[in-house]
Parts: C-alpha cells; structure tokens; sequence
C-alpha cells in the first residue's frame, strides 16, 4: 500500500467510467436502430459497478485479504441489457413494420442518456483529479531528498 | 511510504519534529488512498464512503489505527451509495494542502540536521 496504489485505484475508475460512456454513446448512436444480429430492434446496455480491492503486489492481497478498509477501486462488474417492451411506433411504409403497420424502434431516451453521460464524465474528471493530487504528493515526497 | 517513516524514526530519535512529521506523511498518504476509493466508487451501488481518521497523536507509528473506516451519518441515495463528490473534493484539497504542509516542515528540519553536521565538520 502506497501513493501509487492511490493511482492505480483512480485509473480503476477512469477505466470504469470510461466503459459506461462507451455504452452510452452506443445507446444514442443506435436510438433509432430497427434491425440487430439477434433479430429486432436495438436494446440499451448499462453497466453495473462493483468495488473491487486495489492490490498491487502480493503482500498487498494478504493484507487485504487480513484486515477490512483497504483501498478499493472498484470494476464494471456486469453489462445489462435493458429487456423492456420496445417502443412501436406506427410507420407502415418501414421495411421493418409489421403486419399491423407498426414498427420496433428501442426504448432509448435521448435526454436521459445526456444526463448519464454528463454524470460518467464528471465522475471521470473526479478520478483525474485525485490522480493528480497524488502525483503533486509524490513529487513533494521526492523534493525531500534535495 | 511506511518504510520512510521508519527510517526517518530511525534515523533522528533526536529529533522529534522530524519523526512525527513522517507519521502524520504516512497518515495523509492513508487519507489519500481511502479518498481515491471514494471517488473511483461514486457510482457504485452499496458502497459506503470511507476515511482514515486523525489518530490524533503522531508521536508512536500506528500501523492498526491508520485503516479506512466507513463514516458515519452520511445521507445514502437510493441505490445505497452514499459518496458525496463534493465531501471527497474538499477532502481532497485538504490532504494535499496539509501534505504539502508537512513535507515543507520535513524539509526545514532535514536542513536543519544537515546544517548542524555541516557546522561540525567545518570547525
């Protein structure tokens, strides 16, 4: 446990945030998607966080694995696809409509994916900044040999 | 950063100063990592934020009460998390100010050692 696991947790949460603004901009790229590989329209994905412990070395893990309150950083734990009903839409020139005329498009909300974005890329900029709040401690702790 | 404090305990049990600045280097350096967890866990459902609490007197290292413990009476969103950016970004200030607070002092008090022996050796 050191300064530099500080880091390496701050990057588990840049590399965290980053997967969820991946899967955001998929979600609105693909708003308006009618046609998937598994057959009907698109379906929005969200990941799922998890703390997980930040170890560097081995005698990092057994001390973590001996006493609780070590540092955690944390990991996407799981890529959820949202399997509610898909919005139809009543389009009876589409290729993709159905016998009734109406159309799958994916249940995608446009405002509320903004808002996630912002939210991931806030929390991205956090981790940022606690990286370097430890890189300026690192360097003083350095200064302290000349 | 443990084996920093050690050596300099080691080093100068003379100097006190020099000693206790060390320990309280080791707890922000503590402080530091359980505020990075927090950040990096903000979206994380369940978890709870943590600190290193001021042990309060660095005169003795204190490697049992420099653990992360969850804070207490913090209000928890819905999905159980309850890590405030803003809590952790004034923490964060904070550490750094008093880091750099103690290295400066750490740093005096090396020039002060090296100093004397440089008077010794001249005379």
């Amino acid at each position: 446990m050191s300064l530099f696991t500080a880091i390496s947790v701050s990057a588990s949460g840049m590399d965290a945030q980053r997967t969820r603004a991946e899967l955001i901009t998929e979600n609105l790229a693909n708003a308006e998607t009618t046609r998937t590989p598994d057959g009907g329209p698109y379906r929005r994905k969200d990941a799922v966080f998890a703390a997980a412990p930040a170890a560097d070395s081995f005698a990092d893990v057994m001390s973590s694995l001996s006493s609780s309150g070590g540092p955690e950083g944390v990991a996407v734990s799981n890529i959820v696809t949202d399997d509610r009903d898909p919005d139809r839409r009543y389009m009876p020139g589409h290729p993709d409509a159905d016998a009734d005329g109406y159309v799958a498009f994916p249940r995608i909300n446009p405002a509320e994916e903004m808002v996630d974005l912002m939210n991931a890329s806030r929390s991205y900029q956090a981790n940022v900044a606690a990286i370097s709040s430890v890189k300026d401690m690192i360097n003083r702790s350095l200064e302290l040999f000349r | 950063m443990q084996r920093h404090a050690v050596c300099v305990t080691e080093g100068m049990s003379l100097n006190r100063v020099g000693e206790q600045t060390g320990n309280a280097l080791t707890w922000l350096a503590r402080r530091e990592e359980a505020i990075a967890s927090n950040l990096a866990n903000a979206d994380t459902p369940g978890y709870k934020t943590r600190d290193v609490e001021n042990p309060g007197d660095f005169s003795s290292v204190f490697a049992t009460s420099l653990s992360a413990q969850e804070v207490p009476n913090l209000v928890s969103r819905n999905d159980g998390n309850n890590v405030s950016l803003d809590r952790e970004a004034r923490l964060l200030a904070e550490n750094n100010m008093k880091f750099n607070l103690a290295s400066q002092l750490l740093r005096d008090e090396l020039k002060n050692v090296r100093s004397a022996i440089e008077e010794g050796r001249s005379s």
